[in-house]
Formats: structure tokens, C-alpha cells, sequence
């Protein structure tokens, strides 16, 4: 299938933290409306890219692009949604509270939106409890729900599944692909590999490179194996990066 | 108790404090430090003459004591105004730092009266003056049953300390507890990673920080009205059965407007969110922003002009008082709730002035810290 304007663009992009490279030169032209999947082992570079794509971090060469506005850029904020692997929710404030707050600094006050993002988390029930009496999983659904509040045009997840049943995962995944076929496009970083295949586009990430890029498939054919682990062990090509990732 | 469990606790504690070099390094640290400055205040402060009149109200009796003591206090070192003869001009040449204590001398029957006239500003002053003149006096009268009294220009006089100490405290207890707070609460924006997703929206730095001032200036204004109604009002509760009578409030007398008062003490609290702000850049937990109680709150209650005059700091102090927005706030607390002064008075501009100046710079200083790029 053939592909919009990129919604997120990346030129020589380059971070680098003193010794540590975290970014590598990474050159990237992710098309609107798809969902990818950013996998790698923990410290390959994932979370650093997100964040120098939301323009949270400043690159040390190169550029981003988001929407086609180099980043950081702040106004650009508006049209991006970000999901950190922390909760990053205010455990005192209602869970209603959070929402508002949030949607309120991306410059909405969409009541509907906010009761619709609340019923997809599963959360209207518990609109008026203090996030403090959340359960995990129901912070990190609180946590999606302020990330999505806006209606982004490009959403960045880190880890959002993280702590999230099963049943409800599915849902998540369901919500993603109803929102790329909506034009939204979805960076998604995870090390759970049996979400790899509900992405439309992998990208393995090893050491702040893009080591192999295509569809679940491809990228099993192209590392000559089966299954997901095995295609990551074999192009990630060490065993400890597999330990981390399994951690 | 089972005795490897609990050294397995204490241990905890110990590898901590081996970790936390900080925390280490301030525990041993901070008592010597405040130690020595506390030291370095009290012996070190610049040895402030004593100018004293005498008012002879008890006729030609008083005429030969006032001469008599007035030698006795020349012989002991201390500035003896002799210009200074009544009362009213006393109470001018006080106001307008020109005499620091007035000997007003009567005659009840056959016994002396002495009355100590002070402005009444800063009791600790005032009590180190009168302490002179009275030491010169016992030596120039012996123990001649004179009755002695004290009164102040401002004030009450009565050598009620509390009085005199209230604005300060009240300016020093409203400062301390908004930093802590909003240095824990920011924090917490920084650690747990609440910043991280503001900062990935539209918000601007600085609309962070002023959001953060005005949040916490809506509790600090009522914490401010809170403690001023309390210390300065007083309402009687007559006794309720059992109950015996009561007084709610401290009921401290006041000269000047208590909103004035209330408009320092604010501009105060801002300074203290925008300090708070500003130092969570530099604790990584709530325990390292505790820790800067002995760095940054005790050293401004030492320094500020709550207990000694800054005039009175060792010269190297003076010009680190002059930084602090406590010695604005407590100065303008004094010129206002005792003195008297309003807004038309240029010790109260001047403090209204430097106070809004420091709690910009700390402003500033505060949307600096905030980086887009926490990694």
C-alpha cells in the first residue's frame, strides 16, 4: 500500500549523551496513518528517540521532523500526544482532574472528548477517585487517556502496555488501529514481542541504529526464522541485549 | 526481637547515609556551620555606641542625679547627648536614629523614678542599649530603691518581647513553610515524571512558573490573613460550664495597616515559590530538599534582622543580608505593623521595591531550571 506525506522525519539525527551514543545518525521517513513499532533492548536508543522527536531533547546533529515542523518546536506540541513510560499523572487529583488538567495545556476543553477517551480506558466508572487509589494498570490507563485527550495527530507511546491485562491490552491495540485508520499515526516503543504483529512497520533498534526496518513478516524472512524473538535475537546479535530485553 | 533483622535495619540506614554523600556531608556539616555563624553573629557584631539623653522631669532634685549620672555614663564610654532635654525631642531624636535611649528622670515623694524610652522596633537593640545605661546607672545612683520603668516610642513598651518579635516571626513562618512546599512539590513535577509530560505540551516555562506563584500565592494569602487575624486579633471566649475563660488570638498591638502587612508578607511567599522552584533542580528526593533548611532558611533567620540588626552583622555578613528577601520583608513587617509606616514612607517603597525586584530575579531564575531537555 502506498503511503501519505511523512508525518515524522528524521535526518542524520544524532544524540549523544558524552561517551554514549544513544541516537546514531539515524536517517527515518515514517508515512502518517500507520502504526510502527519501535523494538530494542533496553538502552538501544528508543526512549531517547521518542524524546528527540517530541522535541523533549535537542539533537546533537542532525534533525526531526514532526508534521513536517522541525522539532523542538513548541506550538508543534499541540498536534502530539506522549505517553511516558512513568505514569506521569498527578496521584492526588481525581482521575478527572488529570484529564482536565492536561487537556487544558494542549489547549482543549472538549468535555465529550474527554468522556469518550475516558470510557475507551475503561476508567468512566472511576472519574471522581483520587489516581493515589489506582491500581497500577489503572494509572497507566489514566496515563494513555492525558495522552490522547487532544486527539494528536502523531502519538508517541512509550512501554504503554506495561502493566495492562490482557483483555484490556487487546482493546488498547484495537483503539490504535481504529485511530491510525483515522489519519493518526502511532510510534509505539515496546520490548513485548507478541505486539510486534500488530504493527504496520517494525523498526529494531540496537545500539541507537535502525538495524531492519518492514512488517512483522519481512523482518522474519529476512533474519531466516519463525518467530519474533528469534528474528530479534539473530539481528540484534548478542545475547545479553536478549537478557536485558527479557528483563 | 531477633537481633540479625534489626542489624539488617540498621545497616539499611548506614549503607544510605554511605550512599547519600550529601545527606552524609550535612549532617556533620550543618550544625558546625550554623554553629559558627551563630558564633561568628552574636561575638562578632560591630560594637554599637550607646547615645543617650537624659529628661529631668523631678526639678532640681533631678537636676544634681541627671548631672551625676550623665558623668557616670560619659566615664563608662557611652555618648552622653546633653541637646536632648525633653521629652518630645527624645522621642524625635529616636525616631530619627539619633539617640538610642532617653533616661527620663522623675521624683515620686522622695523616691527616684526612672523610665527607659527606646523606639521599640528591634527588642534585642533596644535591650542591649538600656543594658549599658543601666549598668552606668546602678553605678552612678548605688542601690537607691528607684523605681525603674521602659517604654517605647513604638509599640507597647511593656517589654513584651513577643510584640515586637511577631511581624518577623510571622514573615519568617510564612517564607519557610511555602518553600518547603513548593520545593517538594516541584520536585516531584521533576522526579516523577509529571514535568517530562508538561514540558510535552504547548505550556511555555514561564507559564509554569507563574501558574506555580499564583497556585500557591491563593493558599499563601490565605495562610498570610490566617496568621495576621490570628496574631493580631484577640476575641474573648467567656467561660462555657467547666470551661474556664479563653483568649483566641495573640491580640499583638499594631501601628500601621494590616493589608500593607499582608502585601509584604505576600510578595514574601512569591520569593519563597519561586526559591523553591528553583532549588528542586537541585535534590533529587524530599529529603534533599529538606536539607536545605540549614542552607538557605536558617541562615536567613540568623542574618535577616529578626533577632540583631543587620547594621550590627560583621561586615562580610552585611552585604549577604542585603541578598536575602527575608531582610526586605522583615524590615518592611517592622515598618509597617510597628512604626506605623504606609505606602508613602521611601523604607517601605524601598522594601515593597527590592522584595518584587528578588522574587523576579528568583522568577527567572526558576523558568531556567525548567528544561525542555531533562536527560
Amino acid at each position: 500500500m502506498e503511503q501519505a506525506a511523512p508525518a515524522i522525519t528524521a535526518r542524520g539525527l544524532t544524540k549523544r549523551f558524552g561517551d554514549i551514543t544513544a541516537v546514531d545518525a539515524l536517517d527515518l521517513e515514517l508515512p502518517a496513518g500507520r502504526i510502527y513499532g519501535l523494538l530494542g533492548p533496553n538502552g538501544s536508543g528508543k526512549t531517547t528517540l521518542i524524546r528527540l522527536l517530541v522535541g523533549l531533547a535537542k539533537p546533537t546533529s542532525g534533525e526531526a521532523r514532526v508534521l513536517g515542523v522541525k522539532m523542538p518546536d513548541r506550538e508543534n506540541l499541540a498536534r502530539i500526544g506522549y505517553m511516558t513510560q512513568a505514569d506521569g499523572i498527578y496521584i492526588e487529583l481525581s482521575v478527572w482532574e488529570n484529564l482536565r488538567f492536561f487537556a487544558a495545556l494542549s489547549g482543549t476543553g472538549d468535555r465529550k472528548a474527554m468522556d469518550d477517551v475516558l470510557s475507551l480506558v475503561h476508567l468512566s466508572e472511576r472519574k471522581t477517585a483520587p489516581a493515589l487509589n489506582l491500581s497500577g494498570g489503572m494509572r497507566r490507563r489514566l496515563s494513555l487517556a492525558c495522552a490522547l485527550v487532544h486527539r494528536p495527530s502523531v502519538l508517541f507511546l512509550d512501554e504503554p502496555t506495561v502493566g495492562i491485562d490482557p483483555a484490556l491490552r487487546v482493546e488498547f491495540w484495537k483503539y490504535f488501529r481504529e485511530l491510525a485508520a483515522a489519519g493518526t499515526t502511532i510510534v509505539v516503543s515496546s520490548h513485548v514481542m507478541d505486539e510486534a504483529d500488530r504493527c504496520d512497520e517494525l523498526l529494531l533498534m540496537f545500539h541507537g541504529k535502525v538495524l531492519a526496518r518492514g512488517s512483522g513478516a519481512e523482518i522474519r524472512q529476512q533474519a531466516g526464522v519463525d518467530d519474533m524473538e528469534g528474528a530479534f535475537l539473530k539481528l540484534g546479535g548478542g545475547e545479553s541485549e536478549v537478557a536485558a530485553t527479557a528483563a | 526481637m531477633n537481633l540479625r533483622r534489626t542489624l539488617a535495619i540498621s545497616r539499611r540506614i548506614a549503607d544510605l547515609f554511605r550512599r547519600d554523600h550529601r545527606t552524609l556531608a550535612l549532617m556533620f556539616m550543618a550544625p558546625i556551620v550554623i554553629m559558627a555563624l551563630l558564633g561568628w553573629v552574636i561575638r562578632d557584631q560591630a560594637p554599637t555606641d550607646t547615645r543617650v539623653a537624659i529628661v529631668n522631669t523631678a526639678g532640681a532634685p533631678g537636676e544634681v542625679i541627671g548631672s551625676h549620672i550623665g558623668d557616670t555614663l560619659t566615664a563608662a564610654g557611652l555618648t552622653y547627648r546633653a541637646d536632648v532635654t525633653t521629652q518630645d525631642a527624645a522621642r524625635q531624636a529616636l525616631i530619627d536614629n539619633q539617640l538610642d535611649v532617653a533616661l527620663v528622670l522623675s521624683l515620686n515623694g522622695q523616691v527616684p523614678g526612672i523610665k527607659f524610652l527606646t523606639l521599640g522596633v528591634n527588642p534585642t537593640q533596644d535591650s542591649g542599649h538600656v543594658q549599658a545605661v543601666q549598668q552606668a546607672v546602678r553605678t552612678a545612683l548605688g542601690d537607691s530603691g528607684s523605681s525603674i520603668a521602659q517604654e517605647s516610642v513604638y509599640g507597647t513598651g511593656d517589654g513584651d518581647f513577643f510584640n515586637a518579635f511577631s511581624p518577623a516571626l510571622v514573615g519568617y513562618l510564612v517564607y519557610f513553610l511555602v518553600f518547603i512546599l513548593t520545593g517538594i512539590s516541584f520536585l516531584r513535577e521533576r522526579i516523577g515524571g509529571t514535568l517530562e509530560r508538561l514540558l510535552a505540551t504547548p505550556v511555555r516555562r514561564s507559564e509554569i512558573v507563574v501558574g506555580y506563584s499564583l497556585g500557591f500565592a491563593i493558599f499563601a494569602t490565605l495562610q498570610v490573613a490566617l496568621v495576621l487575624a490570628y496574631t493580631l486579633g484577640s476575641v474573648h471566649v467567656a467561660p462555657i460550664g467547666p470551661l474556664p475563660e479563653i483568649n483566641i488570638g495573640l491580640g499583638v498591638p499594631i501601628a500601621g495597616s494590616p493589608a500593607l502587612a499582608f502585601v509584604i508578607t505576600l510578595l514574601l511567599a512569591i520569593s519563597a515559590v519561586n526559591l523553591g522552584i528553583f532549588l528542586s533542580t537541585f535534590a533529587r528526593t524530599e529529603f534533599q530538599i529538606l536539607q536545605f533548611i540549614p542552607l538557605v532558611i536558617i541562615p536567613q533567620g540568623l542574618l535577616s534582622g529578626i533577632f540583631w540588626p543587620v547594621s550590627s552583622l560583621p561586615d562580610i555578613l552585611q552585604p549577604i543580608a542585603a541578598l536575602m528577601p527575608m531582610t526586605y520583608g522583615i524590615d518592611g513587617l517592622r515598618e509597617v505593623l510597628i512604626r506605623g509606616s504606609g505606602l508613602g514612607d521611601a523604607a517601605v517603597q524601598l522594601d515593597i521595591a527590592v522584595l518584587a525586584g528578588l522574587s523576579l530575579f528568583l522568577a527567572v531564575a526558576a523558568v531556567l531550571t525548567i528544561r525542555r531537555e531533562v536527560a
